[in-house]
């Protein structure tokens, strides 16, 4: 465990040592403020449903823009420049399995992300303050951001471990994101399989979902084993992709 | 310490190590010699548990790296050729990180990061980011990562690359120090490093050992007839005097201004250097230069490892004692 912790560290230092991550920050704040002025002005829609705009917090074009593109930009680097630079072999052949690597590397991109969600909370406390806030509805909701984040993010860490180019690693994750972010266009149809298919995957309504304070199970299971599955396949990837002199 | 027996490791395209064998015992500095390609880093790489043999077997402190390699990674400390580090790091972060990675006790860890730094020179650059050192203190920064754990057993892929003279020679006395209670496998194509650092050589070409020994020993099974010259002052009858002269079995007279230079081929085995001069005395030769040509460890590397023009350039590596094919 402490091994891990010592991956997760690193990673952690890693972020707030690169210049990318403050990028990250002040973008991820700039467009937190463009949908808090949404919010407000949907507050201040006279009669409107005062207790709906958590929805608009968490399924607002600018979330998902945000999502799919700054997730391919935190896992890019994680295995991809690990093994460019060398320090792969460093960690393979240190006591440590790949498994740990994969993991460690993970949960650092994946505190980093829900880090980057921090700030948010203060307009739910300014929210509070001036109106009703359904707290429940409001865990629900960053409960969605860090299952739908362990499930972008592992998909990335994925990515970043087939290649060793990180720019590569970046548009293979964001390649595998789109039809996953997609789902939802497919929705209609009259075949009742299908449907419930889609809405099985399609992750627009889940996070509409969360946002009104629903914890489907079937969701956790989609978001988790979904998370698991592509840690798993970095894992192997890593195991195996080692054989180029 | 270090065990390989039979070990092969193909890659899709090619064979990169066939069958070797060789052992490394504690507190024994062994050289890993071989042109560029000629599978010393693959070598390493599988002692290293970072790839799986082909076929055969090698154990690090008993333990299997194919089937034990946990156990087997825990016992040694590795600097792969890339001596690559964390950039964006401090030396004394790395150091620590390096310790937590290899499983060192908590309480342990901050001693172990100054005695490692201590060892390596770094204390003078411990808070300093690795990023803006130069690349000696990089290597030592990665070496002291590989031995901050106190391993058994050291794998050093050419420890002194890229580095100035100055701390060529500080790494080289680091390594020696370590190599007096640890098992060191040190691969280099940088011969000197070899004749100052190591016990013992393996001399690997095109993925096989094609010789074993000290480099003492390589030299003299390599040497074959030994070389005397010699300078006397003048025109001297060089060749009719030292034709008696036991164990010389040719005289080559080389023209020279003032002197007579010569070029003695001795009977194998035969050093005639005493007798010769003695001959030097008795004819009253004003004696300018008596040596021995010494074959270089160069030389024997050049024999043993160049074969695309010479067809008898396989030759020697069996009469150097290499393991039956």
């Amino acid at each position: 465990m402490r091994k891990l912790f010592a991956i997760v560290g690193r990673e952690w230092r890693a972020y707030f040592l690169s210049p990318l991550a403050y990028v990250i920050l002040t973008a991820y704040m700039f467009l937190n403020g463009l949908i808090f002025a949404k919010i407000v002005s949907f507050l201040a829609t006279p009669g409107g449903p005062r207790e709906r705009f958590l929805p608009i917090m968490f399924t607002n074009t600018f979330f998902w823009i945000f999502l799919l593109f700054i997730v391919p930009i935190l896992t890019m680097r994680l295995l991809a420049e690990e093994r460019r630079s060398g320090t792969l072999e460093v960690l393979l052949t240190s006591p440590v399995s790949e498994t740990q690597v994969v993991l460690g590397k993970f949960l650092g991109a994946l505190g980093f992300f829900l880090v980057l969600w921090l700030p948010s909370l203060v307009f739910i406390l300014y929210i509070g303050a001036k109106t009703d806030v359904d707290l429940g509805a409001v865990a629900a909701g960053y409960l969605g951001i860090a299952l739908l984040g362990a499930y972008f993010l592992s998909i990335g860490t994925f990515a970043s471990a087939v290649t060793k180019n990180q720019i590569l690693a970046a548009i293979l994750a964001f390649a595998m994101l789109i039809p996953i972010f997609s789902v939802g266009l497919f929705e209609s149809g009259s075949d009742p399989a299908r449907q419930s298919l889609i809405g099985y995957l399609n992750i627009w309504e889940h996070m509409d979902e969360f946002a009104r304070g629903v914890v489907d199970t079937r969701r956790l299971v989609y978001y988790l084993s979904g998370t698991v599955f592509f840690l798993l396949l970095a894992a192997t990837v890593l195991s195996s992709k080692k054989e180029t002199p | 310490m270090i065990e390989v027996q039979g070990l092969s490791k193909r890659y899709p395209t090619r064979l990169a190590v066939d069958d070797v064998t060789f052992s490394v015992k504690r507190g024994e500095i062994v050289g890993f010699l071989g042109p560029n390609g000629a599978g010393k880093t693959t070598t390493m790489r599988v002692l290293t548990g970072f790839l799986p043999p082909t076929a055969g077997s090698a154990r690090v402190a008993g333990y299997d790296v194919a089937t034990q390699s946990m156990a087997a990674r825990a016992c040694l400390g590795y600097l792969p050729e890339s001596a690559a580090t964390y950039p964006e790091m401090r030396v004394s972060e790395y150091v620590a990180f390096r310790a937590r990675l290899e499983g060192v006790a908590r309480g342990s860890v901050r001693a172990r990061v100054g005695e490692a730094l201590e060892r390596c020179l770094l204390g003078e650059v411990a808070g300093r980011r690795i990023e803006n050192l130069s690349k000696g203190f990089r290597q030592r920064t990665a070496l002291a990562g590989a031995l901050v754990h106190q391993p058994p057993v050291l794998i050093l892929d050419e420890p002194t690359i890229g580095l100035d003279p100055v701390q060529i020679i500080k790494i080289r006395e680091t390594i020696r120090e370590l190599g007096r209670d640890r098992a060191v496998l040190l691969s280099t194509h940088i011969l000197p490093e070899v004749e100052a650092v190591c016990d013992r050589v393996l001399i690997i070409d095109r993925g096989r050992i094609v010789a074993e020994g000290t480099p003492a020993q390589l030299r003299g099974k390599l040497a074959g007839s030994p070389v005397v010259r010699i300078a006397v002052r003048g025109n001297v009858p060089a060749r009719d005097a030292l034709a008696g002269v036991a164990g010389i079995s040719a005289v080559e007279i080389e023209e020279a201004p003032g002197e007579t230079r010569a070029r003695i081929l001795c009977a194998p085995g035969a050093d005639p250097r005493e007798d010769i001069f003695r001959v030097a005395v008795e004819r009253g030769w004003v004696l300018r230069e008596l040596s021995r040509e010494a074959l270089s460890l160069e030389d024997v590397f050049v024999r043993l490892t160049r074969h695309e023009t010479d067809p008898d350039a396989a030759l020697p590596a069996a009469e150097a004692g290499a393991p039956p094919s």
